[in-house]
């Protein structure tokens, strides 16, 4: 199991300021060097009280030059930090954007068959009105099953309808908590219409009444999205099974998707988490999907951990510190 | 001139059962079939002219049912139809060697005027043939 904490976040920050790293060590020895040479230089004429003034004189400006530069440093690192915020912050902005066209397009899609149906309905029912010789009984059983699937297809419709409120209503609690089983529904929806052009069956192993999560609900979404997608990505063209798994892992909530593709071989798995690094081609990832979902979970004291078998799929485990400790009171909500 | 032959695809049997009778009461010899396998098998029985092809089905992708075709039966036309107003795929489907594509909800006039063009296509095509061959 491969394990990314914030040491990781760091090496994501690249290579610092080079120019400033050197100026930063060869400040204070080059002072230090620079007044030895007046001292030396001086030291003909001077007394010996002089120099052991210029000497402490020399020590003291070295390392007031040295805290100088490391402050000078810090505060580099410092807004190096908020500038990966920043874009990190609004590339989540904007991949939820991407995955509302990506929801949008496919809601198009789901529409558009029903109607499509409705549509033919209606110009059967049509040729039936202009036709001027057909048996009276014949049209009105062609009438009445016309009918009766313009009802199915509207009921269809509204079926999609009310999926697509639900997207709009997080299940967040007033005091920013999640109820992580609920979310996962919901975000399951989201992928639905890729579930059933892929043939992926999906298995839901949900603990009831788990305690709330701490954690904004849309943003926790973004993160389960991006792995279901990355799930059914892995099994795209072959099928299999997606299992979303919930459970307590100490004063955790663990939330798992797995999925039974080709996994991911040993040389790629060390590099999943790094910015930029995408197996799926310049086209179709940025390679910042788990980066963002990584820095996510850690704003809220969460972790994502990988296990991969070649030949056999992957699970993501999505650990989050429950909004309560875990042996306070359980919440009710949970398994739809 | 003989009846056309058309041969439906879409994995909404409601769909290729309505638009089949509709097709039919304007003189067409139409069959249906829900996903590409059965698609492809109906070909093999019994070849026809033009295909009226689903873009998105489940299992086998429209795209993939299209290359099929065009591998085994090169005579036949294919139109695409598309549930969503994805233009990649249609433009991949032409690339592949559709000869057009309607957007769903169809109007029966354009699938009317798209099916004509494939069938003048398809006469073009064999005629050439026939001079050359």
């Amino acid at each position: 199991m491969k394990d990314i904490r914030a040491s990781n976040l760091w090496r994501s920050d690249g290579p610092p300021d080079v120019r400033r790293a050197v100026w930063a060590s060869v400040a204070p020895p080059l002072m230090f060097v620079v007044l030895i040479a007046m001292l030396t230089a001086g030291a003909a004429t001077s007394s010996r009280g002089q120099m052991a003034t210029v000497l402490v004189v020399a020590c003291a400006a070295s390392v007031a030059a040295a805290a100088w530069v490391s402050v000078r440093l810090v505060r580099h690192l410092r807004a190096v930090v908020r500038q990966r915020d920043a874009f990190y912050q609004e590339f989540a902005r904007l991949s939820k954007l991407a995955s509302l066209g990506e929801a949008a397009c496919s809601i198009a899609h789901d529409l558009n068959n029903p109607l499509a149906i409705m549509n033919e309905e209606a110009g059967w029912l049509q040729d039936l009105l202009n036709s001027t010789d057909t048996d009276a009984e014949v049209t009105r059983r062609e009438f009445a099953a016309s009918v009766e699937q313009v009802q199915i297809q509207i009921g269809r419709c509204r079926e999609i309808t009310r999926r697509m409120l639900t997207w709009t209503r997080d299940p967040e609690e007033p005091s920013g908590q999640v109820d992580i089983n609920t979310l996962l529904m919901k975000t399951l929806y989201l992928v639905e219409t890729e579930l059933v052009a892929t043939g992926v069956r999906v298995v839901k192993q949900l603990e009831p009444g788990l305690p709330l999560l701490k954690g904004s609900a849309a943003e926790l979404r973004q993160v389960l999205l991006h792995l279901m997608k990355n799930a059914l990505d892995a099994m795209k063209g072959t099928g299999g099974t997606m299992t979303i798994t919930t459970a307590r892992a100490g004063g955790s909530i663990r939330a798992t998707i797995a999925d039974t593709g080709p996994g991911i071989p040993p040389e790629v798995l060390a590099r999943i988490f790094e910015p930029f690094f995408t197996t799926k081609g310049e086209e179709h990832g940025t390679g910042l999907g788990l980066t963002i979902s990584t820095w996510i979970l850690q704003r809220t004291g969460g972790r994502i951990d990988v296990e991969s078998t070649p030949g056999l799929g992957s699970a993501f485990h999505v650990t989050l510190p429950a909004a309560v400790p875990v042996d306070g009171p359980a919440h009710n909500g949970g398994t739809p | 001139m003989s009846v056309v032959k058309l041969l439906l695809v879409d994995d909404e049997a409601r769909f290729v059962e309505t638009l089949s009778k509709r097709l039919a009461a304007r003189g067409f010899d139409v069959e249906g079939a829900l996903s590409g396998p059965q698609a492809l098998e109906r070909l093999r029985e019994r070849p026809c002219d033009v295909v009226l092809l689903d873009i998105w089905m489940p299992g086998m992708d429209g795209l993939e049912v299209l290359k099929e075709i065009r591998r085994r039966h090169p005579s036949v036309r294919v139109v695409l139809v598309s549930g969503n107003a994805s233009i990649t795929a249609a433009v991949e489907g032409i690339r592949l060697g559709a000869t057009d594509y309607l957007l769903k909800p169809v109007d029966i006039e354009d699938v009317l005027a798209k099916v004509e063009e494939a069938v003048e296509k398809k006469r073009l095509e064999e005629e050439a043939t026939d001079r050359s061959g």
